[in-house]
């Protein structure tokens, strides 16, 4: 039976083909996931050890809040506590280092060198005495000596030709300096820094540019003879007291790179669910195709069993080439994720952000799972055909023409009520999902698991709205184009079930497409509205990145500037409070002037509870109160990153649904400075003085930005909603190329239900050839055909889309999202659906013009 | 069993012009020295050898032979569906083996009609869209009075809404022949027509091939091994290893049956 498996398999060489096209793209996606994944972790492994290489004991400040995207104070340690570590038993040698991320390499055109910021980070790196605490080799030059001299990495160098000798500028907390570069640097043996920037100042310096001055990032130890680093430790810790976190080089090394990796997980995660998708969609195609093709050959089977065969031989029949289809596509698509990894890079890279990816290896993971899911979802997707297969009867062999229509008719009831039970069950999980489950892992699986049952029932349901829709799209073709979009529109509705399950495998593709088109263009008009209505300010100051923390120093430096007339900074800080589970990001205002820039949506309270707020007193946003029980009138409890803790009462509320201004809490600024250890802004917003000309007023805060935070920028009203819009539309593009992939799987299906649909009516085309259709007239046929096709997956994905993205804005009204439906989307998502149906079209109807007539006459 | 339904149908059996050839206008299809060879080399086959024919208008004529005689062959050839190697054919005055695959196909559409042993109806289409289904490929209007004609000669008018799985075997062949006759072709091509069909069924079929030729006026080549098919024609053709053994009018059934016995 394998034989006949293998020789059925070559024998449709291109049937087999583009059937493991679809299951080639999923496990491509899959295996290049777990490549880059590997990739990643095992450098970053390997740099972090390096670095951490010679060090046996580290001391940093204990991590009381997380913050995983760096909003916090970052603001060190007091040096004394340099005393206190060397006074251990067992500290061969003990020195204090700065190792700070808010600095900003500048090129020579004034800009942060590399990607904008969200990329790898720029380090500002200490000198040390000892050696082997030391992560950087010179390569070039000498290491700095004097505060104006630095050292940088030399891959940076080299992408921006700096040369020992050269002048650099660097920014930091204390403002932007120029420095000459006396050498070049890269991490121990030369493996690469993986993007980040370097650069090694005079630990004096390094303190004084990242507002350092008498204190460190961390202290790294040596033990001496005979003391273990593990020993060390705990009498380290006992000495710093809890304050300060203690760890082995060891384990500093794992959990640095843990904490890089982490970030790159998501991304993981997100390229799975993706690759998932494509799985998902293959399995439909293959359904069909082996639906089709057990249907064809029937007589074969039947052949088969009047020969002797037991029905077990023929499921077997059936499941081998399933599985031999399955292999070989897998094997390809392991090959095909070193592809996939290019295009992730590639579209990374489009961005501006280059994946840390050096060399990419063969593991057991990145074989053994991709081929596992591969081969399964292979064999699962043609495990009903092939119990079809079975159940043909030895007698049809001698029946004239192939198809059961018996086994149809009666499974056609089956089918409906389980479809129906499917369709309720998957509503209920998505309603679910979407409306009551509150833990957000529950609701996403929850969600998951509905669309994936939607998605099938829809696809059984089909053979009920089949018929009626492609009557509906048909109509108009067969309106311009006559007889042909007749018989096309007639065809496609032939085999309901078999149109309905092609049309599936694209709904998904496009139902997905459109609910991201949707979704997103909700969130972007409910942020634009959230900015018009909230934002009475006429400039913001910001980090060109968009979301990293800003200079304080800028809202002194900026109020002394003439036109300037109102300046209020805002603090975003990350806390735990004594309500809520999980860390939150409150807001400090200043009060007065955020009065003045801010239209806030009051609840309880008013404009004066703003203005008037005093250092322990917090206005709440009612959805985060609600969420966690807090009421005006309230104490509660904050602890900051530097682990102090205070008091504040509420005294109003607000509505502020995007987050724009009040993320859960908000106390005074000067509050979150003073007790909670709050050193950087978030953004400042200003506004000019009365007879001030904006324009001027402008000019001078740029010039003064350019000049000393060349990481800042101002934007107005206009720039910030496109900003918040180009963000958005680069996640977005980022999904549609990946969904992309499983539309084209979905094409495949077209291609080939096409095609096996041409090869069962040969003798029906031959006839239309013999009574005089032209080559170009069938084409048309099949095209209109394909075309409907990929109308009727486009349709009901559009619907389901749509009604996806209802629900789902519906279900985030609280957090203040609103529908908005880019009314080009469904024109420009029907536009390509034509073109890709035309497109599927090109071979089968080229194939279908060429028949020989005669033989075609002649075909069984 | 040849009974003629009240026109006269041209009674003197016509042979085949020989030496110069006559005008070509005057018959419906002709051809000389026609000659199919398949394959090449030692292997080769020659299906139709150096025939020569002509079958004039208004006639119903059967080419008979044993299978493997060529006569699909040469219907094929006659027919614009296949390319002779040697010799020269016309359709009412158009030489077809001078035309290209484009011309031929329209002269298909245009002038001549087929009847299939498999019907060959399109299965989503109603009896009536199956017959005016070559007027609306040639993209021209269907003379709906000729329409009604036909359904009623082929006695279908009461079913024409029916699809063809609704319709019995006997049914569907007529449904197709009334297709091969809307578009008033010059010539009807029958091959075995009543090859899958029950005796009343195929009696029936033929009556209406008689009737086409003798009522409508039309011209119609039968292909066919059985001798009761061949008997319903005016003449007959037979074809022997690729070679025009006999061509006779016909005189009966026993006649016909003798002369293909004599193979």
């Amino acid at each position: 039976m394998l034989g006949l498996a293998i020789r059925n398999l070559f024998a449709r060489k291109f049937r087999a083909i583009s059937t493991a096209s679809s299951v080639f793209f999923g496990v491509s996606m899959i295996s290049g996931t777990l490549f880059i994944s590997e990739s990643v972790n095992r450098s970053f492994d390997n740099l972090f050890g390096e670095v951490n290489a010679g060090i046996d004991v580290t001391v940093r400040e204990a991590t009381v809040v997380d913050d995983p995207f760096d909003q916090g104070p970052q603001a060190g340690f007091e040096d004394s506590i340099l005393e206190t570590v060397e006074e251990v038993d067992g500290v061969e040698s003990a020195e204090g280092v700065i190792a700070d991320v808010r600095i900003s390499i500048l090129g020579d055109d004034g800009d942060r060198i590399g990607p904008p910021s969200g990329g790898p980070p720029h380090i500002a790196l200490s000198t040390v005495e000892t050696d082997e605490f030391d992560a950087l080799t010179l390569v070039d030059g000498e290491s700095p000596d004097a505060p104006d001299e630095v050292a940088i990495d030399a891959d940076s160098a080299k992408d921006e030709n700096f040369e020992v000798g050269d002048e650099v500028t660097i920014t930091g907390d204390a403002g932007a300096s120029d420095y000459t570069i006396v050498g070049l640097t890269q991490f121990g043996s030369g493996e690469t820094s993986l993007g980040a920037s370097l650069a090694q100042f005079t630990l004096e310096e390094a303190q004084r540019l990242t507002g350092k001055e008498g204190r460190f990032d961390e202290i790294d130890i040596a033990a001496a003879d005979g003391t273990t680093p593990e020993e060390l430790a705990k009498r380290v810790q006992q000495a710093v007291g809890p304050k300060f976190g203690v760890l082995t080089g060891t384990e500093t090394a794992a959990e640095d790179a843990g904490d890089v990796t982490e970030g790159f997980s998501f991304l993981t995660t997100a390229l799975l669910v993706f690759a998932g998708i494509s799985v998902f969609v293959g399995g439909f195609l293959i359904f069909n195709t082996f639906s089709i093709t057990v249907v064809q050959r029937s007589k074969e089977f039947a052949m088969l069993r009047t020969l002797g065969a037991s029905s077990r031989q023929v499921l077997g029949a059936v499941l081998a080439e399933a599985a031999l289809i399955g292999v070989l596509a897998s094997l390809l698509g392991i090959a095909g994720g070193f592809l996939f990894v290019e295009l992730i890079k590639l579209m990374f890279g489009a961005s501006g952000f280059e994946l840390p990816v050096t060399s990419l290896r063969l593991t057991f993971d990145s074989v053994f799972w991709p081929l596992l899911v591969g081969i399964l979802s292979t064999i699962v997707a043609a495990m009903i055909p092939a119990v079809r297969a079975t159940r043909v009867a030895p007698l049809e062999a001698l029946r004239e023409g192939g198809g059961s229509t018996e086994i149809k008719a009666r499974t056609s009831r089956v089918r409906s009520i389980v479809a129906a039970l499917l369709l309720t069950l998957a509503l209920v999980l998505l309603g679910l999902g979407l409306f009551v489950t509150e833990e957000e892992g529950g609701a996403l699986a929850e969600m998951g698991g509905g669309l994936v049952l939607l998605f099938i029932a829809l696809a059984m349901l089909g053979s009920r709205f089949v018929p009626p829709i492609v009557s509906a799209i048909g109509a108009p073709i067969e309106k311009l184009r006559g007889v042909t979009g007749r018989l096309a529109r007639e065809n496609a509705q032939r085999e309901p079930q078999r149109t309905a399950t092609t049309a599936a495998a694209l709904m998904i593709g496009v139902a997905l497409v459109v609910f991201v088109g949707v979704f997103s263009a909700s969130i972007k008009s409910s942020l634009n509205d959230a900015i018009d209505e909230q934002i009475a300010g006429d400039l913001a100051v910001l980090n060109k990145d968009g979301f990293s923390p800003i200079p304080s120093r800028i809202s002194d430096e900026v109020a002394e500037i003439d036109g300037v007339g109102v300046v209020a900074p805002t603090v975003n800080l990350p806390v735990l409070t004594d309500v809520a589970r999980d860390d939150d990001l409150i807001t400090g205002l200043e009060p007065e002037a955020a009065g003045q820039v801010f239209n806030l949506d009051f609840v309880e309270g008013d404009e004066e509870t703003l203005t008037g707020l005093a250092p322990d007193e917090a206005i709440v946003e009612v959805g985060w109160a609600e969420d966690n029980g807090v009421a005006v009138g309230d104490v509660v409890t904050i602890t900051g990153p530097n682990g102090e803790s205070i008091e504040v009462t509420v005294v109003g509320s607000v509505e502020d649904t995007s987050g724009l201004v009040v993320l859960s809490l908000a106390i005074p600024r000067e509050t979150a400075r003073d007790e909670l250890g709050a050193n950087q802004d978030a953004t400042l917003l200003l506004s000019y003085a009365e007879g001030a000309d904006p324009d001027a007023t402008r000019e001078s805060v740029d010039a003064l930005l350019e000049d000393q935070f060349p990481d800042t920028e101002t934007r107005n009203q206009a720039q910030i909603k496109a900003d918040q819009g180009d963000q958005i539309n680069q996640l977005v593009s980022l999904i549609y190329v990946l969904l992309g992939l499983s539309v084209i799987v979905s094409i495949f299906g077209v291609v080939n239900t096409l095609a096996l649909t041409i090869l069962e009516r040969t003798r029906e085309l031959g006839m239309l050839r013999a009574i005089g259709t032209s080559r170009s007239q069938v084409r048309r046929m099949v095209r209109y055909e394909s075309v409907i096709n990929s109308l009727l997956g486009t349709i009901v994905g559009t619907v389901v889309g749509l009604g996806l993205a209802v629900a789902a804005v519906q279900a985030l009204k609280d957090e203040g999202l609103i529908l908005s439906v880019p009314v080009a989307l469904p024109f420009v998502v029907l536009i390509a659906a034509i073109i890709l149906g035309v497109l599927a079209a090109i071979r089968p109807a080229r194939r279908a013009s060429r028949l020989d007539v005669i033989e075609a006459l002649q075909y069984e | 069993m040849n009974t003629p339904l009240g026109s006269d149908p041209t009674s003197d059996a016509v042979s085949p012009a020989e030496g110069a050839p006559s005008p070509s206008t005057s018959s419906a299809v002709r051809c000389e020295s026609l000659s199919k060879r398949y394959g090449e080399g030692e292997a080769s086959v020659l299906a139709v050898d150096n025939v020569s024919l002509e079958f004039p208008h208004g006639q119903l004529t059967s080419i008979v032979g044993p299978s493997g005689s060529g006569k699909s062959t040469l219907m094929h050839v006659l027919a614009g569906l296949d390319r002779p190697t040697d010799g020269r054919a016309w359709v009412d005055g158009t030489e077809i083996t001078a035309l290209k695959d484009t011309e031929l196909t329209e002269l298909r559409r245009d002038n001549l009609g087929f009847i299939f042993q498999f019907f060959n109806l399109i299965p989503v289409l109603s009896a009536e869209e199956n017959v005016t289904l070559p007027m609306r490929i040639a993209g021209k209007d269907t003379d709906e009075e000729w329409l009604e004609q036909l359904l009623q000669t082929v006695g279908i008018a009461d079913r024409r809404k029916h699809r063809p799985a609704e319709l019995s075997g006997g049914q569907q062949q007529r449904v197709a022949v009334a297709r091969a006759l809307i578009s008033k072709p010059a010539v009807v091509f029958a091959d075995e027509p009543t090859g899958n069909l029950d005796s009343t069924s195929s009696s029936q079929v033929l009556e209406l091939l008689r009737r086409s030729v003798d009522e409508l006026g039309r011209t119609v080549v039968v292909v066919t091994h059985d001798s009761r098919v061949a008997s319903y024609a005016d003449r007959v053709v037979l074809l022997v290893d690729g070679k025009v053994a006999q061509d006779t009018t016909v005189q009966g059934e026993d006649q016909v049956l003798e002369l293909m016995r004599s193979v």
